[in-house]
């Protein structure tokens, strides 16, 4: 297979691969505001820092792959970050959920971040260089943070029988929205058969086994049945239009700022 | 009535480790600061967190407090038993601050040495160094460190190096900078005093 580049993708793959940055910029930017959220919150100053220093690299990895998609349709990363609504945004459900405790923030790292190290792993042996780029870079940091947060699950489960409880109740109140991580965009079989995209079931049962070796093996968690069904990226909570009010705020408020 | 706690424990914090990060291949790991972690693990993943987003790093050691021992020449002429400290005899590794002339505490690993305890060792150290402005010794067993291994580097360290920021500079001032209108003779001279010629 040669690798491909803007100009041999055929429009269907061009609208495809637009779809799937963005979904994983969106999941990134969604995520990152979340973990922003504890910045002067979180547990001691220490993880403090490690948090926010996290949720910036989430960030720098929506504004990569968002960068990739202005090489195909010539947007603007601030532009899609800062003035679409809840109705365009097409992030998953599991990262709008409000932030809820230590517990339930590691752990949706957790989840989360061993998924995005997996598909970038996978997406470095993308027939289109500059995904293939991209993804070699980020997986470097990604693998690091499975680290931070995989230390952090296991504390919980293995520390105090109110920290075991608080991390079961987190994972009942994520593991029913994981599966949408796995979903396919449009037009996504397509481009994964053509080498573009990292197959996406590959993904998943390389996270099953992950996730599984350490939420059940290693920490005595019990994982939930994953739902059969899942909402399309475009149904959202509730949770995610305020999310979006207070992120967008500023940007909305001086539309024509140069400098940020 | 009683009190069942007359002192409850009111120090809830975790332990404090020093952190030693190395630049380069070669160059002396120096302590930092410090981060407060629950084991050595989390010791070193926050160390990572904290205090290698930028610059440049290869390695770093954490250290419990309560493995270290300190000492400047005022602290050793007014407690000369601190050269006594008992422990274990084993290698130890020893460290000093050269200088003030820095806008960090910085203290530099200098080498190691065989020592019978912890004060033996801050002997050694004073003595092979006697011109430090401080001495900081602890057994070499009781450093956790990172591995050596192609991926810790590659996802611990690497990715630092290529990050930048913005300076202030960048975001320029909010109205005119002093220097415009000190220039357009806007800004209102000093006062004339009886000191100038």
């Amino acid at each position: 297979m040669t690798a491909a580049t803007e100009a041999t993708l055929t429009p269907a793959q061009t609208a495809g691969l637009i779809r799937r940055l963005t979904a994983l910029a969106d999941d990134e930017i969604v995520l990152a505001h979340r973990g922003g959220e504890w910045t002067g919150h979180a547990p001691i100053l220490e993880e403090d820092i490690a948090l926010a220093n996290m949720a910036q690299d989430e960030l720098g990895h929506a504004g990569l792959y968002l960068g990739l998609r202005a090489e195909l349709d010539g947007s603007d990363a601030d532009r899609l970050a800062f003035f679409r609504d809840a109705d365009g945004y097409t992030c998953a459900r599991f990262v709008e959920l409000p932030r809820g405790d230590w517990a339930l923030t590691m752990l949706r790292h957790f989840l989360y971040d061993t998924f995005e190290a997996l598909w970038l792993e996978a997406a470095t042996r993308s027939t289109y260089a500059p995904l293939a780029a991209v993804a070699a870079k980020a997986v470097r940091e990604e693998k690091f943070h499975v680290q931070h947060t995989a230390l952090w699950v296991e504390r919980l489960a293995l520390g105090t029988p109110e920290s075991l409880r608080r991390l079961q109740a987190a994972l009942a109140e994520l593991w029913p929205h994981v599966g949408q991580l796995f979903q396919p965009v449009d037009g996504e079989a397509e481009l994964t058969q053509a080498g573009l995209l990292p197959d996406l079931g590959a993904v998943q049962a390389r996270w099953q086994d992950l996730v599984a070796r350490h939420l059940h093996g290693k920490c005595g968690l019990t994982l939930p049945a994953l739902p059969a069904e899942q909402a399309p990226r475009t149904v959202h909570t509730s949770h995610l239009a305020p999310l979006l009010a207070e992120m967008q705020a500023v940007a909305r408020q001086h539309p024509d700022a140069e400098v940020w | 009535m009683t009190h069942p706690t007359l002192h409850p424990p009111t120090d809830t914090q975790w332990p404090r480790w020093e952190v030693f990060k190395q630049d380069a291949p070669g160059r002396p790991h120096q302590a930092v600061g410090t981060v407060h972690a629950g084991d050595p693990d989390h010791a070193l993943l926050t160390a990572r967190s904290v205090f290698v987003r930028r610059p440049a790093a290869v390695s770093l050691w954490c250290v419990r407090e309560a493995d270290l021992l300190t000492a400047t020449p005022e602290e050793l002429s007014t407690h000369p038993g601190l050269l006594d400290t008992p422990g274990e005899a084993s290698i130890y590794q020893l460290a000093i601050k050269r200088t003030h002339k820095r806008s960090m505490t910085f203290v530099d690993v200098v080498g190691t040495a065989e020592a019978t305890g912890p004060g033996d060792a801050l002997r050694q150290a004073q003595a092979a160094h006697p011109d430090a402005l401080a001495w900081l010794v602890f057994p070499d067993a009781a450093a956790v460190r990172t591995d050596d291994d192609p991926g810790t580097v590659d996802s611990w360290f690497a990715p630092a190096k290529e990050k930048t920021y913005k300076q202030q500079q960048f975001y320029g001032v909010i109205g005119r900078h002093i220097g415009e209108l000190k220039r357009a003779g806007l800004m209102p001279g000093r006062a004339p005093t009886e000191e100038q010629p």
